[in-house]
């Protein structure tokens, strides 16, 4: 083809096409898109506080699984046997019986009286210090801790404990457990749903910002177009510009979001809140595996978002 | 030449620019694959938009194009980035990147075919160089002269080896030097079988190389009588 580049060729071999040459192996790297410099902090910005949200939620989801599970398996992994009574002396006899027959069952690994003391303890924030013994005849309580196959089949234990102590009854927890397994799936369904919106509103910031992006860039596009570029390869570079910001905005979040917890994980135990009946805020290592998929999926959303509106828009060009 | 080697082929073709009157009307003309054609004409009589159709930037309103053998007008969106990738577009504006060197310019045809730069890099600097630009290969084309800007874009151009060179007044930007080579390299590539129209309103230029001419007025394509040898 350059037959006349033969004659003009080695006159224009001047020294400053040497350095030129030297930069030949890192030419052709340039995005073909312009970077977005400026243009492209709104956007970061944005899905840093999508990202953040995300994690929340993710965490709200993992915390609430988690201290359900610690719940729940406490409640089903102990009974409660009540010994109620006439007097104190029946009590007394009722106590013995019933600790008999449940040292008797197969399936009890542990059974504890609770002393009259605790038992009093108790009622005292209603009652006042003192006046739970004065004035009432305060049950026995048992606490049970019972194997897993004696949980699911308490009937024959519940006869036996009738028959040997009348007063006695046995509290599975059931309405409990049940109560706090409803709880935490209202509580994980919310936080799921508040994390799909979040998705969501990823999915309407990356359309808005790649149209914005496309408008802004026509000329670019076109001659890339002109050149023979295939709209896949249009919104590959797209795409790639998008996770860039993506992963920088969503590392951000990530980032505040982790500081947050542990600073609302600190408040909570200087406050003995976790010692109560507040969950426990700290993450473990597998926790954090998960809060890590929060903004690797709020990354990927505005990335694939991005090229779907890109493919979409060039598909209703010439 | 047979008619499969039509690369291409109006059949009453016209371009309208939305409810505008038509740009160009009823244009009927076919190119051969190795045929070379001015095309002439005073400003704004269509000789732009005609290359648009051509490049496939624009589509027909009516009338029938064929491209390299195929309906250009029925053809699916997934076919047009190869047609393309068979033309090579010297723009008036000249349409570089920006934000790209002169080198990455040139090499964006071959980028976006996905060839691999191992292969294009000796011809992209060689191109360069033919064009006297071997030591702006780093320049971004705002730092570059008219003249500089219209040598990046035909290499551009002709760095994937077309089938069909458009050019569009290709030597306005340059000194009559280089403008006499632009021609001559333009002519060479003919011989070497591509296909070339070329737009310019530079009669004397026309007439030193003695091709074919076609002829825009009134939005009509006509052969003009002062056409030289056959192509």
């Amino acid at each position: 083809m350059m037959t006349q580049a033969d004659e003009t060729q080695e006159h224009e071999e001047s020294a400053a096409e040497k350095p030129a040459r030297r930069s030949l192996f890192r030419r052709g790297t340039a995005p073909l898109l312009p970077e977005a410099g400026a243009a492209g902090a709104p956007l970061t910005a944005v899905i840093a506080v999508m990202s953040f949200l995300a994690v929340l939620a993710m965490a709200s989801l993992l915390i609430v699984n988690h201290a359900a599970s610690e719940w729940t398996s406490a409640l089903r992994s102990e009974i409660t046997v009540q010994v109620k009574g006439a007097s104190p002396e029946e009590i007394s006899e009722g106590l013995d019986a019933a600790l008999r027959v449940l040292n008797e069952t197969e399936g009890v690994l542990e059974a504890t009286a609770q002393s009259q003391k605790d038992a009093a303890a108790l009622l005292e924030p209603w009652l006042g210090e003192g006046n739970a013994e004065a004035f009432l005849t305060i049950p026995a309580i048992i606490e049970v801790k019972a194997s897993p196959a004696l949980r699911d089949n308490l009937d024959l234990l519940r006869n036996r404990l009738a028959a040997a102590a009348p007063g006695a009854t046995l509290d599975d927890h059931a309405r409990w457990h049940d109560r706090l397994a409803s709880a935490a799936r209202s509580g994980q369904a919310l936080a799921f749903g508040v994390f799909l919106l979040v998705m969501g509103a990823a999915c309407a910031i990356s359309i808005f910002a790649a149209r914005a992006g496309l408008a802004a860039n026509h000329e670019i596009v076109s001659v890339l177009h002109l050149v023979g570029a295939t709209d896949a390869f249009i919104a590959a570079e797209v795409q790639r510009r998008f996770f860039i910001l993506g992963l920088r905005g969503a590392l951000i979040g990530l980032f505040v979001a982790l500081a947050a917890l542990l600073l609302a994980g600190l408040a909570v135990r200087a406050g003995g809140g976790a010692d109560n009946f507040l969950p426990d805020l700290r993450l473990g290592g597998w926790m954090m595996l998960w809060l890590a998929t929060a903004p690797i999926a709020t990354c990927l959303v505005t990335a694939l978002t991005a090229r779907l509106t890109v493919l979409n828009t060039l598909s209703k060009q010439y | 030449m047979d008619a499969g080697k039509e690369i291409v082929r109006f059949e009453k073709a016209g371009l309208a620019y939305e409810d505008a009157p038509e740009t160009l009307s009823n244009v009927s003309m076919a190119l051969r694959e190795g045929e070379f054609r001015f095309l002439t004409g005073p400003s704004g009589a269509g000789k732009t938009s005609l290359l648009k159709m051509i490049y496939l930037a624009h589509k027909p309103t009516r009338g029938r194009f064929f491209l390299f053998g195929e309906d250009a007008m029925d053809a699916p969106r997934e076919a047009l980035p190869a047609l393309r990738r068979r033309i090579g577009v010297v723009f008036q504006e000249f349409r570089l990147l920006d934000h790209l060197t002169a080198y990455e310019n040139v090499a964006l045809p071959m980028k976006v075919a996905g060839v691999n730069q191992n292969q294009y890099r000796e011809d992209v600097s060689e191109l360069l160089n033919w064009v006297g630009l071997g030591d702006r290969m780093d320049a971004k084309p705002p730092t570059l002269s008219g003249g500089e800007k219209q040598r990046v874009a035909l290499a551009r151009a002709l760095v994937s080896k077309p089938d069909l060179i458009l050019a569009d007044e290709p030597t306005g930007n340059v000194d009559p030097a280089m403008g006499e080579r632009i021609m001559k390299l333009f002519v060479e590539l003919n011989k070497l079988g591509a296909a070339v129209i070329v737009a310019t309103h530079d009669l004397h230029l026309v007439q030193s190389i003695g091709k074919p001419v076609l002829r825009i007025a009134n939005g009509k394509v006509t052969r003009s009588a002062g056409a030289g040898g056959a192509g």
